[in-house]
């Protein structure tokens, strides 16, 4: 006889099993309708929080980003502050011979935050004196017909252009008005718009915001600001001719070490030996949140298969009961002609019967609990996080309960497959 | 023509506790097919281990039986149950139906347990066996909704459904009323016309008259073989 001949009927009684005990059974399944409810809806929501994290983490340059920023002289160099000159274009041009690791380097004058206005309209943001490398260091672009970005000729010519985050744009312009060519002035000095940035948005997980607007979306900080020549921002705005930090992409995320030792050194060569400068990377951030995230995952993970397991032996308890029960049965089954391997078979069923019933139940309660997540996240925290089902993620809950039901119900199975027939039939 | 059953110099001993048990203490017996035999014994007289041996339930500490031409006397758990399965039939006193079982479904039991077993002809073949002992109205019924006779006839289908060389029953109308006895009785004693070797195990003297051979079992022997 083929194995699923055997198997087909086995589960029909077994189904019909859990129909007529359904009080028993729902309380046998418990265990695991809790273990696979919580194991999927943690793992969905901890997913979530990851998914977050990594598109933080790109927004702010991905892992290939190195950023160079002015940093106080330590203590034992605080006497060498008068022949510390900051960072300068000087030490762009020196990275751009020495580091070959990077690909492009993007300087950065911040200038701060400032009105900008249109006739009748005004807004207030960050501006920012960049160079044409913003684009592939910040991981940014224009989108056609949204105008171009800063060129090196604007750079070269510190002409007054100014670059929209996209914003900015609907707290200047009507929804109708194309900003391209439109003059705004800051301070006083007049910017035409030469382009806006494309819009960040969220992809699967979202970053809710109470006030996002339109244009801004989840992603506003990321789409707030304006730039204008980096060369502008010195001459007509800082004074000098520092800048704020650089942004540095290399090419190989896996050469980050060597590519932020070898600007190390360049800087500190340049700089005479001082330590005016802090080189940070999103390495440690995305360490930190491995950790967190490792973490999360162990703790429930643990959660859950502690109630996968009681859900376990919940099964196994009660199909020792069911098979006391049931010891006439197995007799007049064995009498009939019922080899030990079909009464394990059809025991084990049972077993796998009640696990799948859990384990599915688990899947609906799963939802609940994660709508239910999703819907606290947003009313406590404005930015909380949505996490949505992963279908992945459900078959290997179910997986999991039906493993755990076919581990419980091996013992009990074994138990009625052993039985003596006539002792069987004895009993009362 | 050689006999449906030969049992020679049957043994079964149990050990219980300190003492030794002896059920069955050397039995030889023969058992022709289409018979219609009482075995009739008090408790402990051995008859009941003689059924299971014989239905396949349990194995003889010594001894050999014959069964249709082969030696059956030591066999491994499972070819006994190809037996139970495709030989034997079992009646037992308290019916033994499964009560969460159709009366159809119960007495298509012993044929979900072949090799190729297939639902549509075990149905079928139920339907049969329950027409032949007059249940055909009750197919969808649970045994909780049937009378005591009407449980007996469907065991009785169940133990035929096979089409066993022979049927035991263990005291079949132990749990009757004195008027479905002799329906019952009749039943199972018109089986032989079908070629079906019918056992009948009981302690009632009254019951073993209605079979056509009696043998009286006392302390693990054959006390008496007698045929009418």
């Amino acid at each position: 006889m083929k194995l699923f001949d055997r198997i087909r009927p086995a589960v029909i009684n077994g189904l019909r099993e859990l129909q007529a005990n359904k009080v028993r059974s729902l309380l046998s399944m418990s265990g695991i309708i809790l273990g696979v409810a919580s194991l999927v809806a943690m793992v969905t929501v901890v997913q979530g929080m990851v998914g977050n994290f990594r598109q933080f983490v790109d927004a702010m340059g991905g892992i290939e980003k190195i950023t160079v920023t002015r940093e106080l002289l330590p203590k034992e160099q605080e006497h060498l502050a008068e022949l510390s000159e900051g960072i300068t274009m000087r030490d762009v041009n020196r990275i751009r011979k020495t580091v070959p690791l990077v690909d492009n380097i993007s300087p950065e004058a911040r200038v701060g935050f400032e009105r900008l206005i249109v006739e009748g309209r005004e807004t207030s943001t960050y501006v920012t004196g960049v160079t044409a490398d913003y684009l592939p260091v910040a991981k940014r672009w224009v989108e056609p017909g949204a105008g171009r970005f800063v060129s090196d000729l604007d750079v070269v010519n510190m002409n007054d252009v100014i670059v929209l985050g996209s914003a900015v744009v609907p707290e200047l312009f009507a929804a109708n008005e194309d900003p391209v060519g439109k003059v705004i002035k800051i301070r006083g000095r007049r910017f035409t718009v030469i382009g806006v940035l494309n819009n960040i948005e969220g992809t699967g997980m979202q970053i809710r915001s109470a006030n996002s607007r339109s244009g801004g979306g989840a992603w506003r900080w990321r789409n707030s600001g304006a730039l204008i020549p980096v060369t502008t921002a010195q001459a007509k705005f800082i004074g000098n001719d520092r800048l704020t930090g650089l942004g540095l992409r290399i090419g190989d995320a896996n050469l980050l070490h060597d590519a932020v030792e070898q600007t190390e050194r360049t800087m500190l060569a340049g700089h005479k030996g001082l330590r005016d400068f802090a080189i940070t990377t999103n390495e440690q951030t995305l360490e930190d949140f491995r950790k967190t995230e490792a973490a999360f995952k162990l703790s429930l993970g643990g959660v859950a298969g502690i109630s996968l397991f009681v859900g376990g032996i919940g099964i196994m308890n009660v199909m020792l009961a069911s098979i006391n029960e049931r010891i006439r049965e197995i007799g007049v089954r064995k009498a009939v002609g019922a080899r030990g391997s079909d009464l394990f078979l059809q025991f084990l069923s049972e077993a796998a019967v009640i696990s799948v019933v859990g384990g599915l139940i688990g899947l609906v309660v799963s939802m609940g609990i994660v709508a239910l997540m999703n819907y606290i996240l947003t009313q406590a925290l404005p930015s909380g996080s949505v996490a949505t089902l992963d279908w992945l993620i459900m078959a290997q809950g179910l997986a999991f309960s039906v493993v755990v039901g076919l581990v419980a119900g091996v013992y009990p199975a074994l138990r009625a497959a052993k039985l003596d027939p006539i002792e069987a039939l004895r009993h009362e | 023509m050689p006999a449906l059953i030969a049992i020679r110099g049957l043994r079964k001993a149990y050990v219980m506790g300190d003492e030794t048990v002896h059920a069955l203490a050397g039995v030889d017996l023969d058992f022709q097919k289409g018979e219609f035999v009482a075995i009739l014994g008090p408790s402990g007289s051995g008859k009941s281990t003689l059924m299971h041996i014989l239905g396949f339930m349990d194995t003889p500490s010594e001894g050999s039986i014959v069964f249709d031409g082969q030696e059956v006397a030591k066999l491994d758990p499972d070819k006994r149950a190809w037996y139970r399965s495709n030989r034997v039939g079992f009646v037992f006193q308290s019916f033994n139906l499964l009560p969460r079982l159709t009366v159809l479904e119960n007495v298509a039991l012993p044929l979900l347990y072949r090799d190729n077993s297939d639902p549509a002809a075990n149905a079928a073949a139920a339907a049969v066996a329950l027409e032949r002992v007059g249940m055909s109205h009750r197919l969808d019924h649970r045994p909780s909704q049937l009378s005591g006779g009407e449980r007996q006839r469907v065991a009785i289908a169940r133990a035929i459904v096979g089409t066993p060389s022979i049927i035991f029953a263990d005291e079949p109308t132990g749990n009757l009323d004195v008027k479905n006895v002799d329906r019952i009785l009749e039943l199972l004693g018109s089986l032989i016309k079908e070629g079906i070797t019918v056992v009948l195990v009981t302690h009632d003297l009254a019951v073993a008259e209605k079979a056509h051979r009696v043998i009286s079992m006392r302390a693990g022997l054959v006390h008496e073989d007698r045929t009418r």
